[in-house]
């Protein structure tokens, strides 16, 4: 990086490293783009060894979900409990909690979901209820069974010093298993498949845009958003929660109580995955089954990352991801492309985009391509 | 079912003799994980890596017909993308549980895709040649001893032999001793001449490589067919059984067999027709997991210093 010590300076070279990484706004801009274009380069090879051409891929991959208004409502259907776990996501990661159980939560929000549903049925144990009181009932439910449940994990780290990050891991396959359980079990219908009865329509979320299955959780996920939002920028107990989450010492120091913020940020985390669990199971399979998590929890985490932890840009990215899968499973229909395509370009924006902050520690030098003077060789001092 | 038939020394033989099998894949995968961490980084993408040597096994299985052969293929696959994923927790220093979180995602991508496009349309999977257990010789005639140790599969005594390479290469030669000083204090093993960017290096690819086999194995040695789901979490697993290990070979293999033990007892026991949910014994192995690394038993204080500390030279 310094010149070497002597009287010549360093010969200059094409590439040349910073001292410390760019962080001018438009370079950012520049690499993000340039590392999303990559990841899309690279997925547009899987399309060709499909024999499709890659700009017909993308443009069936992008149609779908944002051309045409039914699928436009299914990305919405999509995106509601993707922004619902990256807003989980969020929470806990910047108060230094790396929960990574939200497959987990979501499953036990749709299980919790479909019990309460399911007993709201007509000579069940509750009986009918009105949606002015099932839907904030529900609500509260998941967002208690969530909490409980990502407490496990908050409870392990600030009282055992635990490693979340794999507890909370573990702790996924354990839920799968419950419901997995719950649906072979106790709350099996009668029939060839383990699943739940259908949940009574009452309980069904509405549906807010005609002609679409979109469904009210989009609303429930915005709501969420701008909650969270205010959470993190207008409060104080935001602030104590980032403040932990960036320095847990100096947070100590200041008086903050950082074991049960961190707790605290573990049960919303919980909480607002589980409502993810909730919507899915409300707004789009109005039954409890098993395997109905497939990866969701990861991609909410993945678009968390993307939209960098900022809870204001989680719709759009959602939106992006949500349609992405919508456009993938048309293309699966119709070109025989398998949709696990999409893990795959989803995953590799961000690890390009990681990647690519390599190229901010460099710089071009423009100098370096112009031919070097030639100088004489210094002659000795006589 | 009465206890006489739970403790008669056929069900123990049988019991233990899986308890050793099935702890194979994750303590390959828990030895390769143990040089990571020792040297700072927290390979989170084993699970990924798991899975993408199984599907490699698997289909040089099909293409070569030969064990070896395929159980190669994994390890390189396993080396390959470790090389990647230590390019991104060494060089470019992202986060290591990111990174390792979103390689797990890609590697289910890539395993779903290649394995629909192989396979083609044929649902059925096809039967593989897998390793055979081999008796060796006068070993397995001995009493008890005999048919759990000495009536496994090659895999499966060279991950043994394993235990005792990766212990003295850790603790007892030049190689060891500067990963692990990379993983305590890498200013310091700077300062010794130790490049800490290449025991990390060497670190991540070495559980790139083990994971890999351990995929294999899971495929050639275990199961004898691919599913998406194969893996399943025993690459976390493998995670927690470094930390329960204390990252410390020998201890890791112990905790292996301890976990391999639970994994057969819920095995046999959903044969036996008792009336415990399957799903509660299926659970068994990630509780105990959990109940290891919870904190609950202590032994906080031995995890390397910098571990998920990203080290940059001249900064």
């Amino acid at each position: 990086m310094s010149n070497p010590s002597g009287d010549a300076p360093a010969k200059r070279r094409l590439l040349e490293r910073r001292l410390a990484p760019s962080d001018s706004p438009l370079a950012l801009a520049v690499v993000m783009t340039l590392a999303v274009l990559a990841a899309m380069g690279i997925a547009s090879l899987l399309f060709l060894s499909y024999g499709a051409n890659p700009l017909q891929a993308y443009a069936a991959l992008f149609h779908e979900p944002f051309g045409t208004l039914r699928g436009f409502g299914y990305a919405l259907v999509r995106t509601a409990p993707l922004t619902l776990i990256a807003l989980g996501t969020i929470v806990s990661w910047r108060s230094g909690f790396g929960y990574l159980g939200f497959e987990g939560c979501f499953v036990i929000g749709a299980a919790t979901s479909s019990w309460l549903a399911l007993e709201t049925a007509p000579g069940a144990s509750i009986g009918p209820l009105s949606g002015a009181v099932f839907f904030p009932a529900v609500i509260l439910l998941c967002l208690i069974a969530g909490a409980l449940w990502s407490g496990i994990v908050g409870l392990l780290r600030t009282r055992f010093g635990g490693n979340e990050v794999l507890i909370s891991l573990m702790m996924n396959y354990v839920a799968i298993l419950i419901v997995q359980y719950l649906v072979s079990g106790p709350m099996r219908a009668p029939g060839s498949l383990p699943e739940t009865d259908r949940l009574p329509a009452g309980t069904w979320l509405t549906f807010v845009l005609p002609g679409t299955r979109a469904h009210a959780g989009i609303l429930l996920a915005i709501a969420a958003m701008l909650l969270v939002w205010m959470l993190l920028r207008k409060t104080a107990l935001g602030y104590e929660l980032v403040v932990t989450g960036l320095n847990p010492v100096a947070a100590r120091y200041a008086g903050i109580d950082t074991g049960r913020r961190i707790l605290l940020a573990a049960g919303m985390a919980g909480g607002l995955g589980s409502l993810a669990g909730m919507v899915e199971v409300l707004g789009v399979q109005h039954r409890l089954m098993d395997g109905l998590s497939g990866g969701v929890g990861f991609v909410g985490i993945i678009v968390a990352l993307l939209a960098r932890l900022n809870p204001l840009a989680v719709l759009p990215t959602a939106l992006l991801y949500g349609g992405m899968t919508v456009g993938a499973d048309a293309m699966q229909r119709r070109a025989n492309i398998p949709s696990s395509i999409t893990f795959i370009l989803q995953s590799l924006i961000v690890l390009l985009v990681l990647a690519s902050s390599m190229i901010l520690r460099y710089r071009i030098n423009i100098a370096a391509l112009r031919p070097a003077r030639i100088e004489p060789p210094a002659e000795p001092a006589p | 079912m009465n206890l006489h038939t739970f403790l008669s020394s056929a069900f123990l033989v049988t019991w233990l003799a899986a308890s050793i099998r099935l702890a194979g894949p994750i303590l390959l995968a828990a030895l390769g994980e143990t040089f990571a961490e020792r040297s700072g980084v927290l390979n989170i993408g084993i699970e990924g890596t798991v899975l993408l040597g199984a599907l490699t096994s698997f289909l040089l299985s099909i293409a070569t017909g030969s064990p070896w052969a395929s159980l190669l293929g994994a390890m390189l696959v396993g080396i390959l993308a470790s090389l990647f994923l230590a390019w991104m927790y060494v060089t470019v220093r992202t986060s290591q549980v990111v990174v390792g979180l979103v390689f797990n995602v890609l590697a289910v991508g890539v395993a779903a895709t290649v394995y629909r496009r192989a396979m083609g349309r044929s649902a059925d999977p096809e039967s593989i040649t897998m390793f055979q257990p081999v008796h060796l010789g006068w070993l397995s005639t001995l009493p008890i001893i005999g048919p759990i140790l000495f009536g496994q599969t090659i895999p499966l005594y060279l991950t043994l032999a394993l235990v005792v390479v990766a212990q003295v290469v850790l603790f007892r030669t030049r190689f060891g001793l500067g990963l692990c000083a990379s993983g305590e204090n890498p200013k310091a093993a700077d300062a010794a001449g130790v490049s800490v960017t290449r025991m990390r290096y060497a670190g991540v690819l070495i559980s790139g490589a083990t994971a890999g086999l351990a995929g294999g194995y899971l495929v050639l040695a275990q199961i004898g067919l691919f599913r998406e789901s194969i893996v399943s979490g025993q690459g976390f697993i493998a995670l927690g059984i470094v930390i329960f290990g204390r990252w410390t070979p020998w201890k890791a293999a112990l905790a292996a067999f301890i976990f391999g033990a639970c994994d057969a007892l819920q095995l046999s026991l959903q044969l036996l027709d008792t009336r415990i949910p399957p799903q509660l014994l299926l659970a068994l192995p990630y509780l105990i997991t959990i109940l290891a690394i919870s904190g609950v038993m202590g032994g906080k204080a031995v995890s390397p210093a910098a571990l998920m500390v990203p080290y940059a030279k001249d900064e």
